[in-house]
């Protein structure tokens, strides 16, 4: 991956550095240095203990560098609960393909639609839009719309379509759409093509990159959610894996805050400690190993998000 | 004058004949929007009403503005969810502000490199994290596992012990029972609020700064100032309409606590949940126990009081930026 962004280095070579300048400069060090370790150090911490035996966590603590390293926790966890991780992650895979997929059409139609110059209610559909991000009814409402009208309790559409449609995700879109050449519509217009037509066989093969970036925000927001699954999932089969996660660590969050009386706790089957954090490692899966990979396309939405037309 | 028709002088009709395509295409998002915006902005009015489940939104007997008054009245949860949502955001934005700049200006001094790359990389993971994987990850630094000995006062670990009990362990000091103890929580909200989205922000500044004329940095170079003194009398006062612009937004949501974040990190721990509860999760839990027409009724107030400052933010934003508003 390139540089993030490639910072104008302003430093005309001819000129002798000061002292203040080099110590600006140390300084700076330190601060890059430090905080990117604040942001690391808890992940590696987090893998660490996930391959570290249980008693040597019992015994030294939670440490960077443990006397011993295991696959234990792993395949104890695998035997313990496989079977229930196993069907979370397929849960949060289904949601996440299948909301993403979703969220992309739904999403590239309406930005494509009021990206073109020549639809005269553009701005009345733009503005339907931003309302519901200035305004909203609040939690209530929704959750008695969302259970009672529409039946989304236990049901996993409720985990995908009320966050099909981003209205960010759909400015930054029509940011994108906006950037290609109207000309290239009028060519295929002559030649007798509809809107559905160029939509698809030239405004979406010329903005892989912004469907790539946009379409990683939305799996992002799919595999993270478990807010939806805490409204709508009590049936342990539907659990996605962010909540089969939430709900082992308010286990032991309940335990740890002292109100739990000790007959309820100890009936309360507790994790070891390293197996919730093989369940957190497994949780943040795939991101993990896709990250140098996708990190620099949500750099480019918020590039294209910070930038204000 | 011109004679000949306008394009902008056809009616409703010919638009929706001449455009029907692009239209259809809107319907999706905007039944969505409807379904899950609109209606339930609607179903708003059950915050006037006794809401049963059995009478439905409509059906439940109208009570005017009983809901109201009876969380305006001196009902202590409520107020101090208020405090809470104040507290933990007027820091969020100060420290929220502050780092990111910092952060900012500094990795524009760091050379191009490795170092650079990987720690700019490590600043942006938080980013993608959960609230309950970091809640998760927390664990490892706060878990508390030790009892003090009743006749000789000694202290005995009986489990594993996070990071932050380990070090002060270490340093000679008594190990602390975080998830019992809520006074540390509120500080803790913050730090972590401040440290998941210091790397997206610091990547705004970033880019604000990179669009900075690079002839002024040369020229204050050539007349000998400092690179402490360019940061001071270039780089900030050219960061201060991005500065101005986000802190007007984040004014606009002051009433708004991240509820998947404290629900996240406190989830079911009801000593600390009193202590840090915000507006949002007040909303939850009074949804439970004290019945939908009240939690209705309080959310109500924190959209009229949201919708009402961001009008506000959004013209003072247009007011220092030249016309410019926020959306």
């Amino acid at each position: 991956m390139s540089t993030i962004i490639h910072s104008k280095q302003h430093h005309p070579g001819h000129i002798r550095q000061t002292s203040a300048d080099r110590w600006a400069k140390i300084i700076a060090y330190i601060i890059v240095g430090f905080f990117g370790l604040i942001c690391l150090y808890p992940l590696l911490l987090t893998v660490v203990v996930s391959f570290t035996p249980d008693e040597t966590v019992v015994k030294e603590g939670y440490r960077l560098i443990p006397s011993q390293l295991s696959l234990n926790t792993y395949t104890y966890l695998f035997d313990q609960s496989g079977g229930r991780i196993a069907k979370s992650y397929l849960v949060t895979i289904f949601i996440t393909a299948v909301g993403t997929f979703g969220s992309m059409l739904v999403t590239c139609m309406i930005s494509y639609a009021i990206s073109l110059r020549e639809m005269k209610y553009r701005n009345v559909i733009a503005f339907i839009c931003n309302f519901t991000s200035i305004f909203s009814a609040g939690l209530v409402p929704w959750y008695v719309i969302c259970t009672k009208w529409y039946g989304l309790h236990n049901n996993i559409l409720g985990l995908i379509l009320p966050m099909m449609f981003s209205v960010w995700n759909m400015f930054l879109m029509r940011t994108y759409f906006k950037a290609i050449s109207p000309s290239l519509y009028e060519a295929a217009k002559i030649d007798g093509a509809g809107h559905m037509t160029i939509f698809f066989r030239i405004a979406l093969p010329l903005s892989v990159t912004a469907l790539l970036t946009v379409g990683m925000m939305y799996a992002l927001c799919y595999w993270n959610d478990w807010w939806h699954a805490l409204m709508f999932i009590e049936d342990r089969d539907l659990f996605p894996l962010q909540y089969f996660l939430y709900k082992m660590m308010s286990n032991v969050n309940a335990i740890n805050s002292g109100r739990v009386p000790a007959g309820a706790a100890a009936g309360l089957k507790l994790p070891a400690e390293t197996a919730k954090m093989a369940v957190t490692i497994v949780t943040i899966g795939p991101i993990i190993f896709l990250y140098p990979f996708i990190q620099r396309y949500f750099v480019r939405g918020i590039l294209t998000g910070a930038v204000k037309e | 004058m011109q004679k000949t028709i306008l394009p902008t002088k056809r009616g409703f009709r010919w638009e929706m004949k001449h455009n029907r395509t692009l239209y259809l295409m809107c319907i999706p998002a905007l039944l969505l929007l409807l379904a899950f915006s609109y209606l339930p902005m609607g179903g708003m009015y059950m915050a006037f009403t006794n809401y049963n489940v059995k009478d439905g939104i409509f059906g439940s007997p109208f009570v005017g503005f009983e809901n109201f008054s009876y969380f305006l009245n001196g009902n202590p949860y409520f107020w101090k969810a208020v405090r809470n949502t104040l507290f933990i955001n007027f820091w969020g934005l100060i420290f929220g502000t502050i780092v990111p700049i910092s952060i900012a200006i500094a990795m524009n001094e760091v050379k191009n490199g490795p170092f650079k790359k990987i720690s700019q990389s490590a600043m942006f993971f938080p980013y993608f994290l959960s609230w309950v994987v970091i809640g998760a990850v927390l664990y490892g630094f706060l878990t508390a596992n030790f009892r003090i000995d009743r006749k000789t006062g000694e202290l005995i670990t009986t489990g594993a012990n996070g990071v932050a009990n380990r070090a002060l362990m270490v340093l000679g000091a008594k190990p602390i029972r975080w998830y019992a103890e809520a006074k540390y929580w509120r500080t803790i909200i913050i730090f972590l609020d401040v440290w998941k989205w210091a790397g997206y922000n610091s990547i705004v500044y970033m880019a604000a700064m990179a669009q900075f004329d690079g002839s002024l940095y040369e020229a204050a170079t050539i007349d000998g100032a400092s690179r402490f003194q360019q940061i001071r009398y270039l780089t900030l006062p050219m960061l201060k309409s991005t500065v101005v612009v986000l802190t007007l937004l984040s004014i606009g949501r002051i009433f708004y606590g991240d509820m998947g974040m404290i629900w996240g990190l406190v989830g079911q721990n009801g000593t600390l949940l009193d202590e840090v509860s915000v507006i949002d999760t007040y909303v939850y839990t009074s949804m439970r126990t004290m019945g939908f027409g009240f939690s209705s009724a309080i959310g109500l107030c924190q959209s009229m009081m949201g919708l009402i400052l961001i009008i506000l933010a959004n013209a003072l934003a247009k007011k220092i930026n030249d016309g410019e508003g926020l959306f």
